[in-house]
């Protein structure tokens, strides 16, 4: 993985420069100032209620703020190809919505009453292909499991062909072989295409296993830079509160926190 | 005035029955062939969206809309229309806006035009009689102005429908994630709540008030069971709302039936719906 030591001189992809968001005049995040830097697995991690959603929102364009967001030197972010992977959809799952139609809907001009055309199907399959998901094709999205929706996901927002790409949680609700899953497609696919990950997480272990620079939001930023360093348990403990960080590996016999290292690198990296 | 004598004839023609050969069931026919695949068509998204309270909210618009009309001596089916547009694209406008939730929006909206349109009949009883018929709608009273109105209104639901089917079930997925890939909400949603209140209005004509959320919602739940994917959906939600309408008229017809023809079509549409759950419950292990 490649680290961020330096990450200041790489540009950035995004800039949060003074971003505040208020709810009824009360702050949900303040004076935010930040920078994801271009190419990078950036994470913003936080306990729940500590912002990560609404400075993502405010990123997005999606709800008032004031700071500014500069998205790569320009201001306003319109114009940069963004994908966008949702924490979950609250969305109504008995709609008979196929997963091709769902790859479509958003690309194909003709109704899809008029049934899917040959071209969009196509490209329906090799963004599933990326994603690992092509038996899942003629699949309900609403039956899905959360683990296949969040791919399904992932490929719609690859569709895009994203120059940054930003998840919101997207191993909420998702079991352990599912968010490896999701860790390694997101891993092969950022090496093939180049583009910026920034991700919402409160999952440690994914953070540091995968990330290379890392924003600790409180409401406002605890600290940020690449996880190895900025994740002293000083800085742990104003982002998740005293009970919370990284799991002590001191208190675990030597085997057990050798197969423990072992594992987490072997699934979710070289897997 | 376009002569719309051949649509009759041909009404006539397909359903050569006794009961076709007066000129209003003719026109009745034409304007259920009409008006149930919009209600249909844009019943698919009201399901979709969850947003049945809106078309509520929109049809009891319709007893301020027609009073308005009477107290400022419009015509009152112009100011219904009007009034009920009105309405819509204040709700959606609000609801884009303000944090409170769509169904609690739409609950204001509802009690202030139903609260509204009772303060003017309070001060006038005459006009009370005037709002008995969209209570209940009637069908069979529908004019040539009126069914050409129809034909122009389904020309532009036509026409929206095609180019925007597609981008309201993404919308209807997730409208954030819609809008960041691209989908411009403002619009597909402003124009749709337009569309919508203008049919349930029209819908208001046939079925009356109290019926006219069946006609949007019933084909599309029944649809929903047969259909296998969102295209589907679509044809199924027609079939459902056509043959509903032609049978409820049909129906209504008859010696031994003489029921309201509005309410027939609805309960024509019920009994697709309970087929469409014992089809579902018989089928329930083959849906992936």
């Amino acid at each position: 993985m490649p680290g961020t030591e330096g990450w200041e001189a790489r540009g950035a992809a995004v800039v949060f420069e003074d971003v505040t968001v208020e709810s009824g005049g009360v702050p949900i995040v303040s004076s935010v100032s930040a920078t994801v830097p271009a190419g990078s697995f950036t994470a913003i991690i936080g306990a729940n209620g500590a912002g990560k959603t609404t400075l993502l929102m405010a990123l997005l364009g999606k709800i008032s703020f004031k700071g500014r967001v500069t998205f790569g030197g320009t201001s306003g972010g319109r114009q940069r190809r963004i994908g966008y992977v949702p924490q979950r959809l609250d969305f109504d799952r008995g709609i008979p919505l196929t997963v091709t139609e769902a790859l479509v809907m958003g690309r194909q001009r003709r109704p899809l009453w008029f049934g899917v055309q040959k071209e969009s199907r196509e490209e329906a399959g090799k963004l599933l292909e990326m994603v690992g998901a092509r038996h899942l094709a003629d699949r309900l999205f609403g039956n899905l499991s959360a683990g296949e929706q969040q791919r399904v996901l992932l490929a719609l927002a690859l569709q895009q062909k994203p120059e940054l790409l930003i998840l919101d949680e997207p191993a909420a609700g998702v079991d352990y072989q599912g968010e490896k899953l999701l860790c390694r497609v997101l891993e092969s696919l950022r090496g093939q295409h180049g583009f910026t990950q920034l991700m919402v997480s409160h999952d440690l272990a994914v953070v540091t296993a995968h990330a290379d620079h890392v924003i600790c939001l409180n409401r406002k930023v605890i600290g940020e830079g690449p996880p190895a360093r900025i994740l002293t348990p000083e800085v742990l403990e104003a982002t998740f509160g005293i009970h919370r960080g990284l799991p002590d590996l001191t208190v675990l016999p030597e085997e057990s926190r050798a197969g423990e290292g072992e594992v987490r690198c072997k699934d979710c990296v070289n897997d | 005035m376009i002569d719309l004598g051949p649509l009759y004839d041909l009404a006539a023609w397909l359903l050569p029955f006794d009961f076709m050969q007066a000129r209003f069931m003719q026109q009745a026919l034409v304007g259920l062939v009409l008006l149930a695949p919009m209600c249909a068509a844009m019943g698919v998204q009201v399901v979709n969206f969850r947003m049945a309270f809106f078309s509520d909210a929109i049809s009891h618009s319709a007893f301020t809309g027609v009073a308005l009309g009477l107290l400022f001596g419009v015509e009152a089916r112009l100011s219904m229309a009007l009034f009920a547009v009105a309405v819509g694209l204040s709700i959606i406008g609000i609801a884009r806006r303000t944090s409170l939730s769509i169904d609690t929006l739409i609950g204001v909206f509802f009690s202030a035009v139903v609260a509204f349109g009772l303060a003017i009949v309070s001060r006038d009883r005459s006009v009370a009689r005037s709002l008995q018929q969209f209570l209940y709608g009637d069908i069979l009273t529908l004019s040539n102005v009126e069914v050409l109105w129809l034909l122009g209104l389904f020309a532009v639901l036509a026409t929206y429908q095609t180019l925007s089917y597609n981008r309201l079930l993404y919308i209807s997925l997730n409208p954030v994630l819609a809008s960041v890939h691209g989908v411009r909400l403002g619009l597909y949603q402003y124009a749709y709540a337009a569309l919508l209140s203008l049919v349930v209005i029209f819908s208001v004509w046939a079925v009356g008030v109290l019926l006219v959320t069946a006609m949007l919602v019933v084909p599309t739940a029944a649809a929903r069971s047969f259909a296998r994917s969102a295209g589907a959906m679509f044809w199924w939600a027609l079939l459902v709302a056509w043959t509903s309408a032609v049978a409820g008229l049909a129906i209504s017809a008859q010696p031994w039936a003489r029921t309201a023809t509005g309410a027939t079509v609805i309960l024509c549409c019920f009994a697709w719906f309970v087929v469409s759950q014992v089809w579902a419950l018989l089928h329930k292990s083959s849906r992936r």
